[in-house]
């Protein structure tokens, strides 16, 4: 079988991934201990509380990080979908993986440097990193001042209402971990995506 | 004894006034005549020791009517005790030197647990804390009704900065402005949350004359008009018919909630060690902490009536303002939670099931 490595991750992206990976992972466990504090015992509430809070700017700095380098590369138009193609791209590779993987078939999309997102992943990570992610980072900021940003809080209609926004998108980005997790084994090998997220290369058969 | 009961009853009655009462109320110096001379500004002791700190021995006639002590029928000299008679004869028309006002004549249970309290323990290290070194002299009023925020400057942030000493603590900021020190310092007092109303427009609270006055209502009114079952508690139906009313009469109000102690002696008993550190006491969802939820009206005097709320009221949207994690999380979003997080896994695990029962199929067509 013929191989050809194909460099699709450049460093910074790569960094961005895992810093923005570890932060994630490590506010989601944090975060269930905020909430259900009673139930686990993960850490003591207070460490939940600082780590979270440390964590967040992390991944807020790490969010500028991703943004800096995607606009001041012209790279970012590859989370934009093309609005010709975009039904008809989707509904194929919604079809991909709902029968064609089992069967066998090839992915309808193949990854480029400057097409990297098949149409379903742009429009997931469209609205991921461009609508969630900050909301999900200013309500966080908000909940960690919360008589710092009264005014705004007041505005927006009061702490629960940030912080119901907060643990939905909470739940949300939990869930979508747990998705983005295993559409990463959907490579030609199951550990084949996650290499490539380290080395920059993806390997095209 | 005889006597009283072959007399006809009103010569009785006239028999205990003359000479039992009357010479009471002879003697009982009147507060106005204290006021006569207290009531001035310029009225200050020449030694000012044991005086009230800067020397003045005025005594604002009009705020120590509203306080506690006047509302209740306390008369100057009963608490300057020592004061038997008044002679204007004299430039100074009692004695020069008047004994230590002793509180604990009445408020002995007060007493007891102050006395057992760090505040007394520091008299070993040449500090010595008297009542009035947190209450006022003479204006002292109700607390019940009174916010965190007052609570805290009049009381323990005269003498302590909240900020140090508790760096362990995360969110010190919003902890201060809700959670009264006693609560924590305290641990053994009962405490319950107040919730009272904040116009957000003019930035105030409402006081409860306000609200029963928008409502037109008196206060024996309020219970009838809003616990509609009439099961003695307000509960979440009928708090948010309640702020429906309020909506349709125009009050652009929020419920404001503060966790409280309550004016129960043992708050005096405050100690080094003792101060509950567990945070799971209070952020976890059944927290004994909340079982006590009042809508806190004050009335004219100053004192208050609680009218006791369902606390299922604090992990709804009617309280948008208050939020205390785990303690007081909204269970609908537990749901969505549940949906969201399971279905998530439920997708993965029935996709991964697919791909390992198709392996041969896949297998068969490579070949």
């Amino acid at each position: 079988m013929s191989e050809k490595l194909i460099y699709i991750h450049p460093a910074p992206v790569r960094i961005w991934h895992w810093i923005h990976a570890a932060g994630i992972v490590a506010l989601v466990l944090t975060g269930f201990q905020i909430r259900y504090a009673e139930m686990l015992g993960i850490m003591p509430l207070p460490d939940a509380i600082t780590l979270h809070n440390y964590v967040g700017f992390v991944v807020i700095a790490d969010y500028f990080l991703w943004l800096s380098y995607y606009l001041g590369t012209g790279k970012i138009k590859i989370y934009f979908p093309d609005l010709r193609t975009f039904v008809p791209d989707a509904i194929r590779q919604a079809k991909y993986y709902g029968f064609g993987i089992f069967k066998g078939e090839p992915n309808p999309h193949v990854m480029t440097p400057d097409n990297k997102f098949n149409a379903m992943q742009q429009k997931a990570y469209l609205g991921l990193m461009f609508m969630l992610l900050p909301a999900q980072m200013i309500s966080g900021v908000f909940l960690w001042r919360v008589k710092g940003y009264a005014d705004y809080v007041n505005l927006l209609g009061g702490i629960k209402i940030i912080d119901t926004i907060h643990v939905i998108l909470f739940f949300f980005f939990a869930s979508f971990l747990i998705a983005h997790c295993y559409l990463a084994t959907l490579g030609h090998t199951p550990f084949a995506h996650f290499k490539a997220m380290f080395t920059g290369y993806e390997e095209h058969h | 004894m005889k006597i009283l009961k072959k007399a006809p009853r009103p010569f009785s009655l006239c028999f205990v006034f003359v000479f039992w009462l009357w010479p009471a109320l002879a003697l009982a110096i009147d507060n106005s005549a204290c006021l006569d001379c207290h009531n001035d500004e310029g009225l200050t002791r020449e030694n000012t020791h044991g005086g009230h700190g800067n020397g003045s021995l005025f005594v604002d006639g009009i705020k120590f009517n509203h306080s506690v002590h006047h509302i209740n029928g306390i008369l100057c000299v009963d608490c300057h005790a020592d004061i038997e008679e008044l002679d204007f004869d004299k430039d100074v028309p009692h004695k020069k030197e008047l004994a230590k006002v002793a509180c604990a004549s009445c408020h002995d249970a007060e007493a007891v647990a102050f006395t057992n309290s760090v505040h007394t323990k520091i008299s070993s290290k040449g500090i010595t804390m008297t009542c009035y070194a947190c209450h006022d002299y003479h204006y002292t009023t109700h607390l019940a009704a009174a916010s965190v925020a007052d609570r805290e400057n009049n009381f323990c942030a005269k003498c302590h900065n909240p900020y140090q000493g508790h760096d362990w603590l995360p969110k010190k900021e919003e902890h201060f402005a809700f959670v009264e020190c006693t609560v924590c310092h305290a641990p053994e007092v009962p405490r319950h949350i107040h919730l009272k109303f904040f116009d957000l427009v003019t930035n105030k609270f409402y006081k409860g004359e306000d609200i029963l006055k928008i409502l037109g209502i008196r206060y024996d009114q309020f219970m009838p008009l809003v616990d509609t079952n009439k099961d003695g508690t307000i509960g979440k139906d009928e708090f948010e018919i309640f702020e429906l009313m309020l909506r349709q009469k125009n009050v652009h109000a929020i419920f404001h909630a503060e966790l409280v102690a309550e004016m129960a002696p043992g708050a005096h008993q405050v100690n080094r060690g003792v101060a509950e550190r567990n945070c799971e006491k209070c952020h976890t969802a059944d927290s004994a902490y909340f079982d006590a939820v009042t809508i806190v009206l004050t009335k004219e005097d100053g004192s208050v009536d609680h009218h006791q709320v369902d606390r299922s009221v604090l992990a709804s949207y009617s309280l948008r303002h208050f939020y205390i994690y785990a303690g007081t999380r909204v269970k609908l979003l537990d749901l969505i939670g549940i949906i969201l997080v399971g279905g998530g896994l439920c997708g993965v695990l029935g996709h991964l099931t697919i791909r390992i029962v198709t392996i041969p199929l896949r297998r068969k067509k490579d070949n």
